[in-house]
C-alpha cells in the first residue's frame, strides 16, 4: 500500500512538472537563503573576534593592574615595563606572538582648529608578526623607528584633507598629567578591514609616542596572541601567576573574552546576529510552508476526485505528505548546494560592505568572508524537508475531511 | 528760618563725607585690578595640582607688561621648555616638539593647563573688566578676620569665561581674598582663594592662591609665586611670536 503511496506521489510530482518545479524552487531558495545567512553570520562571528585579537585586545592583553579602574581619565602614567614582560613571555610555550602598544585620544590641530583622533604607538618591526600592517598600507611605508612619522586612517586623512608628506602637530596628555605635542609627517595611508580604524586612527612608532607622552620607555599595553585559540582564559590566568613569581607586580592579565565592554560587545552582537538569523530563518519557514500549504489547498478539485474514486482520508494525507517531502527533500538538496557553493565562492571573494559601514563604530571588517559550519548546513537541510513535510499535514488533513462532492465544487 | 538752614546744613555736613568716601563697585573693582597690575613684572612660580593620582609640581618662570601682555616659561621636567604667550588679543603654546605655535581659540580655551584647575581661558579675562560686567555692591563681610567687601559681577557681554563672580575684595588692600565662578543659572564653577600676601612695592600682592574646578572631583591647584621683581627692564621682543620659540 505505502509502495503505492509512493508510486502515486512521485507521479503526481512528475505529472504536473510546473507546479512541483516551482513549489521545490520557493523551497530550495529559502533553504539556500538560509544557508547564505548562517555562513554571513559566522564570517562577521569570527571576524569580529579577529578583528578585536589583532586591532585591539589581542587575544590576551597585560596592562597595569590600576588602569581599567581608572581608564575613563586616560591614565597614561599607569604603564607596564614592555622590555620585562616580553622576556618572560618569551619562555611561556603556548604564546605566540606579542606586541607592545600604547593608545591614546590626540588632539590634532590642522590650521588653528583641534581635531579628535585615537593614537596608538606601536614597534612596526613586531607587529608584522601580530597583524598585516605593510598588506593594510593604502598609500607610502611604515614610519620608521625614533623618527617623528606616523601612518594614518585612509578616511581619516580624507576627512581631514591631508595626504603623504603633510606634517600633523598632535596634542595629548602626558604621563606627567601635563599636555604635549609633537609635529609627526604623514608617511602612509592605511585601509584596515575595520571602518572605525580608518576614520580616527593614527599609528606612529613606539619610542616616540613613548617619549612624547612622557613614559619614560614603559608602555600601556603588551597584547599577544595564543597558539591554539580557545585557549586564552586559562593560558592569562597562567601568564599572570608567572609574571607575579618573576616580576612581583601585580599585572591585570585579561583574556579577550574577559575585557569588559569587549565581552559585552561579543555578547551583544551575538544577540543581533541570532535575532538576525531567527528572523530570516522564520521568514525562510513561513515561504516553505505557505507554498506547500497553498500547493494543496489549490488542488482540492484533485482530492475531492481521489475521494470519489475511493481513497480514505488517512491515505490522502499520506499521499500529501510524501509529495511535500519528496518535493522538499529535492528543492532544499539543490538549495543547500545552490547555498554551499555560494558560500565558498563569496568565501574567497568576500562581501564588500566598505562603503555601507562607513561612520559606523562596530568592530567587524567591511569586507565580509562569510564562513560555512557543516553542523547548521545539515541541520538547515533536515530542518526544511521536516518543515515543508508536517506543513502539507494541515491542509491534507482539512482535504481529507471534506466530502468529495464538496471538494469538487473548488475551482 | 535761619535756625532751619543751619539745621539742614548740619544735617548736609553729616553726610558729606560718607557720601566722599563710599565706594561704587565698579571704584572697587578699578582699585583690585590696579593693584595687579604692573608695567612690568617678572616673577618664579609653582603650581602643585593635586588630583585622584596625587601631587604634581610644576614650575615656571613669567614675565609681564601692562594687562594684556605675559608669558610663562615652564622650568620642570615633564614640561621643560614649554611656553604660554598671552599678546593684546591672542593666547598661543609653544611645544619644542612641534613645528608650529598653537594658537588657542574657541572650546580649545577652555582646556585644562598642565591638568591643572586654571583653563587657559582663565588667563585670557582681566581687560577691562568694568566695560564687560555690571558691578553690584552686595555688602561687607569678614573673610579670614579680614574686612572685605562683597561684590556680584554679572556679565554684560557672551565674550567673558564666566558668566557670574562673587569677590570678596580687602577694604584696606584691595586684594581680591576670594572668587567664586559661576554659570549664568548660578551653578558654582571655579573657587579661587589667597592663602598667602606679600608686599611689594607698596602693594599687597596673593603670592599663594588655591583655585578649585568645582567640575572636577577631588582636584585642587595651589600656586605659589616667588621672586617677583616689579617694574623692570624687559625687551620689548619678549612677548612677540618670534621670540617664542627661542
Amino acid at each position: 500500500m505505502t509502495t503505492k503511496l509512493v508510486k502515486t506521489a512521485l507521479r503526481n510530482i512528475s505529472r504536473n512538472k510546473r507546479r512541483s518545479i516551482l513549489s521545490g524552487v520557493a523551497i530550495g531558495v529559502a533553504a539556500m537563503s538560509i544557508v547564505m545567512l548562517f555562513s554571513l553570520i559566522a564570517g562577521m562571528q569570527v571576524d569580529m573576534e579577529s578583528n578585536l585579537k589583532s586591532y585591539y585586545t589581542g587575544g590576551i592583553r597585560i596592562r597595569n593592574e590600576n588602569y581599567e579602574q581608572y581608564e575613563r581619565f586616560n591614565p597614561v602614567h599607569l604603564t607596564v615595563d614592555a622590555n620585562t614582560i616580553e622576556k618572560i613571555l618569551n619562555t611561556i610555550e603556548e604564546v605566540d606572538v606579542y606586541v607592545p602598544r600604547t593608545s591614546f585620544p590626540a588632539n590634532l590641530y590642522i590650521e588653528g582648529t583641534n581635531f579628535g583622533a585615537m593614537g596608538v604607538g606601536a614597534d612596526f618591526e613586531k607587529e608584522a608578526d601580530f597583524i598585516d600592517l605593510e598588506g593594510s598600507l593604502k598609500k607610502g611605508r611604515l614610519p620608521e623607528t625614533g623618527k617623528n612619522e606616523m601612518i594614518m586612517g585612509a578616511v581619516l586623512a580624507r576627512d581631514l584633507k591631508l595626504n603623504i608628506g603633510d606634517k600633523v602637530t598632535i596634542m595629548s596628555t602626558t604621563a606627567a598629567r601635563g599636555t604635549n605635542a609633537i609635529t609627526l609627517k604623514i608617511v602612509g595611508l592605511f585601509a584596515f578591514p575595520v571602518a572605525s580604524l580608518n576614520a580616527k586612527y593614527f599609528w606612529a612608532p613606539i619610542d616616540r609616542i613613548s617619549y612624547f607622552l612622557r613614559m619614560n620607555d614603559a608602555t600601556q599595553e603588551v597584547i599577544l596572541k595564543v597558539k591554539e585559540d580557545g585557549t586564552e582564559s586559562e593560558i592569562a590566568v597562567k601568564i599572570k601567576e608567572i609574571l607575579k613569581q618573576e616580576t612581583g607586580v601585580n599585572y591585570d592579565v585579561q583574556a579577550y573574552t574577559e575585557i569588559s565592554g569587549t565581552y559585552e560587545m561579543i555578547e551583544m552582537a551575538n544577540t543581533v546576529y541570532i535575532i538576525m538569523a531567527f528572523v530570516f530563518f522564520l521568514l525562510g519557514s513561513t515561504v516553505i510552508i505557505n507554498t506547500t500549504m497553498m500547493v494543496i489547498f489549490e488542488r482540492m478539485r484533485e482530492i475531492g476526485t481521489l475521494g470519489a474514486l475511493g481513497m480514505h482520508g488517512k491515505e490522502l494525507v499520506r499521499l500529501f505528505f510524501l509529495e511535500g517531502m519528496f518535493i522538499s527533500i529535492i528543492g532544499t538538496f539543490i538549495g543547500v548546494l545552490a547555498g554551499i557553493g555560494f558560500t565558498l565562492l563569496l568565501g574567497k571573494t568576500g562581501i564588500d560592505l566598505t562603503e555601507s559601514m562607513q561612520g559606523i563604530d562596530f568592530e567587524v571588517s567591511g569586507m565580509i568572508y562569510p564562513k560555512l559550519s557543516i553542523g547548521k548546513t545539515v541541520f538547515v537541510f533536515f530542518y526544511s524537508v521536516i518543515i515543508a513535510s508536517l506543513a502539507t499535514l494541515f491542509p491534507s488533513k482539512k482535504a481529507a475531511k471534506i466530502e468529495p462532492v464538496e471538494a469538487l465544487r473548488y475551482v | 528760618m535761619k535756625n532751619k538752614i543751619i539745621t539742614i546744613l548740619i544735617l548736609l555736613s553729616l553726610f558729606i563725607p560718607v557720601a566722599a568716601f563710599t565706594l561704587t563697585g565698579e571704584e572697587i573693582i578699578r582699585r583690585a585690578d590696579n593693584i595687579q597690575i604692573f608695567e612690568t613684572s617678572e616673577a618664579s612660580g609653582e603650581f602643585q595640582i593635586k588630583d585622584r593620582f596625587g601631587v604634581k609640581v610644576s614650575t615656571f618662570n613669567s614675565w609681564s607688561r601692562g594687562t594684556n601682555e605675559s608669558l610663562i616659561e615652564f622650568t620642570s621636567r615633564a614640561e621643560r621648555g614649554q611656553k604660554v604667550l598671552r599678546t593684546e588679543d591672542e593666547l598661543y603654546l609653544f611645544y619644542p616638539d612641534a613645528e608650529e605655535l598653537i594658537r588657542m581659540q574657541g572650546s580649545m580655551l577652555r582646556q585644562s593647563m598642565l591638568g591643572s584647575d586654571i583653563s587657559y581661558e582663565d588667563m585670557t579675562g582681566g581687560k577691562d573688566r568694568i566695560s564687560q560686567y555690571d558691578v553690584i555692591l552686595e555688602g561687607e563681610e569678614s573673610f579670614k578676620g579680614n574686612d572685605c567687601y562683597v561684590l556680584i559681577m554679572t556679565a554684560k557681554v557672551r565674550t567673558v569665561p564666566y558668566p557670574k563672580e562673587k569677590l570678596w575684595i580687602d577694604k584696606e588692600t584691595f586684594l581680591v581674598w576670594k572668587a567664586e565662578y559661576y554659570t549664568k543659572s548660578d551653578r558654582l564653577l571655579k573657587e579661587m582663594e589667597t592663602l598667602d600676601t606679600k608686599i611689594i612695592n607698596g602693594r599687597t600682592i596673593a603670592v599663594e592662591t588655591r583655585i578649585v574646578d568645582k567640575m572636577k572631583t577631588d582636584t585642587e591647584t595651589i600656586m605659589f609665586m616667588s621672586d617677583i621683581k616689579i617694574n623692570i627692564p624687559i625687551d620689548d621682543a619678549m612677548f612677540s611670536l618670534e621670540e617664542l620659540s627661542w
